[in-house]
């Protein structure tokens, strides 16, 4: 199983030489794949219905207890098949769909990857592993709406998806991460085992709240679900594929997923259930102003998920059962509705609902299939939709917190939708024919065929729904950790449910009749949409970048001069605080007085210093950090260090007229920077000098401990001989030191000679050229 | 006189010995061959890289049971040590493959370039073995010494020029700070070696002088892997630096800099490790910021890599912090474990990023921008995928090494009691897949205009090849690798 999964990439990676290959008929080829991987899960279904669960399991890292597990329960087994059916009608539509387009190989491929990514997502028991897979389809999802890759909507859409899903499975990472600490496992099943442990465990609601961010991103939930019409910009076979049938509904699935583990607390149900709501709701209002119908789709698409959300949420048998029938339902008519907005485009060559009528008579298998669909998402009896829709309010009018709050969304937000499903799937084929700009014909069977099977699957779906029961049933279980039978009539007799059918329908063909009222209305609102979570993020985003504008002018300016200012400022500010901190610098008693001498050579030092700079000239501010170095020289002499000194001294001669040598050369100084920011430099100088004076004054407040100076002390006549102890350090102790340091002394003349003599040979030959000439 | 450390010492460093002999032979070598000939004097130093690798594993069972401690308590051989020993000669092995037409084709000599890339490594050999600060200070100096001038090696290129000044002036003063901070260890601890400070530290009561002794080591230590605040060189430097040296300096003096840094911290400094988390924590959380939110608008993709180092920096800091906070109830110190596996995943992806720099190079200078990978799928299918997988496993998504990496690090911290910097970094893993993808955007999303400019050369592409396969490795299979690391843990 695991294999069969895995394989989809080798066979992504097929596609582009089949599809030069075979032409149109590569993407048939390649949906022999996901139809063989149906059928095999398809003759799974009477032992998952017995109540099996087969599992298969790979060590993956044993030190930490993980392995990658997979498990094939009901829940997974339902969207296994939607994936995999769902993906090889895709399949076959995308290869006739994108006839001619040049990159069409690569597109089949990412739709068999993205096909196998998913249904890996779907099978894993592990939390690892599912991310793994949520990731890919991240991933792939980028590369799949941003194929278009002309059109930079296109790009702009992709890359929103991705960081919205992507950045919210790495929230999901951080959650999964918590329950395994939490529960002490990665796996699902047995984290289920261990729930009540789980729930009462002080991680459960950060775990929960993270796990809970990446679902919502990936099902698009409001204040997420911006990314999802935009991701409209993929071709119609991938909006089909991802943003109907299979990538959203993965937040609902992780969240019927770990249901039995996390559900059932109140956070849960409070977030989880009002979150839905809103959804839903959001979606439906938003779906009618829209006239592009893959817009309209995708809007009415969002508010299912909300509505599937919403009851997971609730979290009852009767919501989850409603719950697991109406993926099914939408999955089916979704995908439909999805691939007739495909044909139409494709044949009348527009998408605006406003402008397409009366096509029936020229698209007779299309019309009737995407007819199918749209009774089945109004809810029309006797399709799945109409089944569906009564365990909706069913569920909605037993559900524990606020029912009659819930009920409402559910009515009102369906009769939109029914309005919606009307204009997508109805209005295009009956009326008065639409001002097109070409004349459609019907569509090849290759794409027809798909619509019409999902459109009679929705209708058979419905009249035999009795004979799904059981199936439907295995699924809602394993939402729900424990075996519950869900019923599925088409006649469940007069009843509070049947009633706000009846007027859910009612209303909405009402709505749809006043459709262009309606939109005309709801346009009205669009500007309100400015103010709305797309807004947000954009304006998140922006607020990033100039961010990230502000700090690298900061903190990276490429300026030697700012770059050494914020190291100096940070070391002041890491450092002070500690020096500042009590005890440090001991009793001032401590401090030994000082001698008059000492304090004048003081005064020179800092008279040096200062003169350094302010000095007008190069060479006067030399002279200045010579002062200053000659003073520390006659400082150590006055403390009784007369071979410190004496190297001091010697030090401080070389380095100036070094300084003087090599600055000489150096043009005047002219340009000096601004007043201001010599005071910010004259601050930090201020500053790194008060802290090293402090360092000073603590290093002498402390204990110093030396074993070294001691022992030098002590063996310096009995050992060496000699009474000058450093002396004794640099020719005896260290006399091999010393060694070493004339060597390099020795080695650097000899190349700064080589050197000198290489720029007077190059001068010497510079000159005979000149005086040849 | 007599030598005052056994001879048998001397095993214990005979890959450095012999690298360090190799690599005066070329240095020698390289005043008498010929202009043109100077691909051999590379592949010569692979070869010495290739005897030293060989040489641990020989030093190892010479020298006797590991951990062996040599010279006074001056160096050790342990597995930690191996482990980072054989991480740096193969980031230096891979930077002369980088180098190869770089240096061949530029009218700069190839000798000095090789054997101070050489001198480099036998360095960061040294770091990896320190156990005492005036050996790892040395071994630190010789390793930055050779990459000041390594950075401003074309030197007839301002860039190149600027990038090593930079360098030397913050790198000196960094050095500086470090040396400032052993020496208040020293005042407080009375030793330097890092058994002695610990149980010196353990001993003696908390004073301030010590904390800033700390404090001072820690800032000279995030100064050297590029951490914030001491960041600010990393992204110049990578910009101006000869593009195999920016490879290298990514990756090499990181490595070894990581090793140091655990070795002082807890081994030396463990006893206080409650001075010390709340800086590292810091800085952990500032690094993760300033690198990712850094990397956001960089055009140049040198310049990314260096902002998103620093982020990656920032994740390898929260390893350390994790370490801090003490064994587990198993018995099992997560941190360290963590920046082990994620330091090799880090090397395989960065390297491997870089390699691809280097092939879509012209003129052999930082004209890199991100615009250049324009159209790469349709040129060069197989190179767009090699560099997608480096930019999935950058941003930490699986199946690669990055994602293994950080999973460990982030439970590793969360595990520790930092879940809010593991969350932090969450979010900046986030950032970060809005740069890396924009590569990736361009590879595959944008039409390449005019010709790409690219670069035939076997030797880089197979060592992309390698990367590739290790980082599709680590992430799908990383079981024999986390045992590995789990031996080589400090004690």
């Amino acid at each position: 199983m695991i294999a069969a999964v895995l394989s989809g990439f080798a066979v992504a990676l097929l596609a582009p030489a089949l599809a030069k290959r075979l032409g149109r008929g590569a993407g048939a080829v390649l949906a022999l794949y996901p139809a063989a991987l149906f059928f095999r899960f398809l003759s799974r279904v009477p032992a998952v219905v017995a109540g099996e669960t087969p599992s298969a399991s790979l060590p993956f890292v044993p030190e930490l207890g993980i392995s990658l597990s997979f498990r094939l329960d009901g829940l997974a087994l339902l969207m296994a098949l939607l994936v995999t059916g769902i993906g090889a009608i895709v399949l076959v539509y995308a290869g006739t769909y994108l006839e001619g387009h040049p990159r069409r190989g690569p597109l089949l491929g990412l739709l068999v990857a993205f096909l196998s990514a998913m249904a890996g997502l779907v099978l894993c028991d592990d939390l690892l592993a599912l991310f793994a897979f949520w990731e890919a389809t991240s991933i792939l999802s980028y590369f799949l709406i941003g194929f278009e890759r002309e059109e930079a909507e296109a790009r702009a859409a992709a890359l929103q998806a991705l960081l919205v899903t992507g950045g919210g499975g790495l929230a999901l990472l951080a959650g999964f991460v918590l329950l395994g600490q939490a529960g002490g496992t990665l796996e699902v099943s047995a984290l289920a085992a261990n729930a009540e442990a789980l729930k009462a465990h002080p991680l459960y609601l950060p775990a929960l709240l993270l796990v809970l961010a990446g679902a919502f991103t990936k099902s698009a939930q409001v204040p997420f679900h911006f990314w999802l019409p935009g991701a409209m910009a993929a071709p119609t076979p991938v909006s089909a594929y991802l943003h109907s049938a299979t990538m959203v509904k993965a937040g609902v699935f992780l969240l019927a997923r770990l249901h039995p583990a996390l559900g059932g607390t109140r956070e849960w149900v409070w977030v989880v259930t009002s979150v839905g709501a809103a959804t839903m709701l959001t979606g439906a209002l938003l779906s009618v102003g829209q006239r592009d119908l893959k817009r309209l789709l995708a809007f009415s698409t969002v508010s299912a998920l909300g509505s599937l959300t919403m009851l997971v949420g609730v979290g009852t048998p009767a919501a989850l059962g409603a719950a697991m029938v109406f993926l099914l339902a939408h999955a089916l008519y979704k995908a439909a509705l999805f691939l007739v907005a495909g044909i139409l485009d494709h044949e009348a060559g527009t998408r605006d609902a406003t402008r397409l009528g009366g096509l029936l008579p020229l698209l007779p298998a299309t019309g009737v299939a995407a007819m199918a669909a749209a009774f089945s998402m109004a809810g029309l009896p006797p399709l799945l939709g109409f089944v569906s829709k009564e365990l909706l309010y069913d569920a909605a009018l037993r559900a524990s917190p606020l029912p009659f709050v819930l009920v409402p969304v559910a009515v009102g937000s369906n009769m939109l939708l029914v309005a919606v499903a009307l204009t997508v799937g109805f209005g295009p084929f009956t009326g008065p024919r639409g001002a097109t700009s070409k004349l459609p014909h019907e569509a090849p069977v290759a794409m027809w065929a798909g619509p019409a099977l999902l459109g009679f699957g929705s209708l058979a779906a419905g009249v035999f729904s009795g004979a799904l029961s059981p199936f439907l049933s295995a699924a809602a279980s394993s939402a729900l950790g424990h075996p519950y039978g869900v019923r599925l009539e088409l006649w469940h007799g007069f009843s509070l449910v049947l009633l706000k059918s009846l007027v859910t329908l009612v209303v909405g063909v009402a709505l749809y009749r006043g459709r262009h009222r309606l939109r005309a209305f709801a346009e009205r609102f669009a500007p309100l949409g400015a103010l709305g979570p797309a807004r947000l993020w954009r304006a998140g985003l922006a607020g990033l970048v100039s961010v990230a504008k502000g700090t690298a002018a900061f903190l990276s300016s490429g300026s030697l001069r700012q770059d050494v200012r914020v190291v100096v400022v940070a070391a002041v500010a890491l450092l002070g605080p500690l020096l500042l901190s009590r005890g440090t610098f001991g009793a001032a008693d401590a401090l030994p007085s000082v001698r008059p001498i000492e304090a004048v050579l003081a005064l020179l030092v800092v008279a040096g210093a200062v003169g350094a700079v302010v000095a007008g000239s190069r060479l006067s501010a030399v002279v200045g950090l010579g002062v200053t170095g000659y003073g520390i020289a006659l400082l150590f002499l006055v403390f009784g260090a007369p071979d410190l000194s004496m190297t001091q001294f010697a030090v401080e001669t070389l380095s100036v007229l070094l300084f003087v040598a090599v600055l000489r050369r150096l043009p005047r100084l002219r340009s000096r920077s601004a007043p201001r920011s010599r005071a910010v430099d004259a601050a930090l100088a201020a500053a790194v000098g008060a802290l090293m004076a402090g360092l000073v004054l603590a290093v002498h407040a402390g204990p110093l401990r030396s074993r070294l100076s001691g022992f030098f002390a002590e063996s310096s006549l009995p050992l060496a001989k000699g009474r000058n102890v450093v002396n004794v350090i640099l020719v005896d102790f260290r006399g091999l030191d010393t060694l070493g340091e004339i060597t390099v002394l020795a080695v650097a003349a000899l190349g700064v000679l080589s050197l000198v003599r290489l720029r007077l040979a190059a001068k010497g030959t510079a000159g005979a050229k000149e005086g040849g000439r | 006189m007599t030598f005052p450390f056994p001879a048998s010492d001397l095993l214990v460093i005979l890959p450095e010995l012999v690298l360090t002999q190799l690599a005066l032979g070329i240095l020698l070598w390289a005043t008498v061959v010929r202009k043109g000939r100077e691909a051999t004097l590379a592949w010569v130093s692979i070869a010495s890289l290739a005897a030293a690798a060989v040489l641990i594993p020989v030093a190892a069972r010479l020298s006797g049971p590991l951990p062996r401690a040599a010279f006074g308590g001056m160096l050790t051989l342990d597995r930690f040590s191996i482990f980072f020993k054989v991480l740096v000669l193969l980031a230096t092995a891979v930077t002369i493959l980088f180098s190869l037409k770089f240096v061949g084709t530029s009218s700069y000599p190839g000798g000095e370039y090789y054997a101070l890339l050489l001198f480099s490594a036998v360095g960061m050999l040294f770091m990896a073995s320190g156990t005492h600060l005036v050996s790892i200070y040395i071994a630190l100096e010789l390793m930055a010494l050779s990459q000041y001038v390594l950075a401003g090696y074309f030197k007839r290129e301002t860039k190149s020029v600027e990038a090593a000044a930079k360098y030397f002036v913050l790198g000196a003063f960094s050095s500086g700070v470090l040396l400032y901070g052993i020496s208040l260890v020293y005042g407080a601890a009375g030793s330097l070696d890092l058994g002695d400070v610990a149980r010196s530290l353990a001993a003696t009561p908390r004073s301030s002088l010590l904390g800033v002794g700390i404090v001072l080591t820690a800032s000279g230590m995030l100064f050297k892997i590029a951490s914030a605040p001491f960041h600010v060189w990393a992204p110049d430097v990578y910009e101006g630096a000869p593009t195999p040296i920016s490879a290298f300096f990514s990756v090499g003096p990181k490595l070894a800099a990581y090793a140091i840094f655990a070795r002082i911290f807890f081994v030396g400094f463990g006893p206080r490790a409650g001075d010390w988390a709340p800086v590292l924590a810091a800085s952990a959380a500032l690094t993760m910021v300033v690198g990712n939110v850094g990397a956001l608008l960089q055009q140049n993709v040198k310049r990314m890599l260096g902002y998103s180092s620093i982020g990656h920096a920032g994740y390898a800091l929260l390893g350390l912090l994790a370490y801090a906070s003490g064994t587990d109830a198993r018995g099992e110190n997560f941190g360290l474990w963590a920046i082990l596996i994620y330091l090799a995943a880090y090397l395989l992806m960065t390297l491997g990023a870089f390699g691809l720099v280097v092939l879509l190079e012209a003129k052999g200078y930082a004209t890199e921008s991100v615009d250049d990978f324009n159209g790469l799928s349709k040129k060069n299918p197989l190179a767009a995928a090699a560099m997608l997988v480096f930019l999935l496993s950058l941003a930490g998504i699986p199946p690669t090494a990055g994602f293994v990496g950080k999973y460990f690090l982030f439970s590793a911290a969360m595990k520790a009691g930092w879940p809010s910097l593991a969350l932090l970094a969450v979010l900046m893993s986030a950032v970060s897949l809005f740069y890396y993808f924009r590569i990736a955007r361009a590879m595959y999303l944008v039409e390449g205009e005019g010709e790409l400019r690219w670069r035939e050369e076997p030797a880089v592409a197979a060592a992309v090849a390698v990367c590739v396969a290790g980082t599709l490795l680590l992430g799908i299979l990383p079981q024999p690798f986390v045992a590995l690391a789990k031996s080589c843990l400090l004690p």
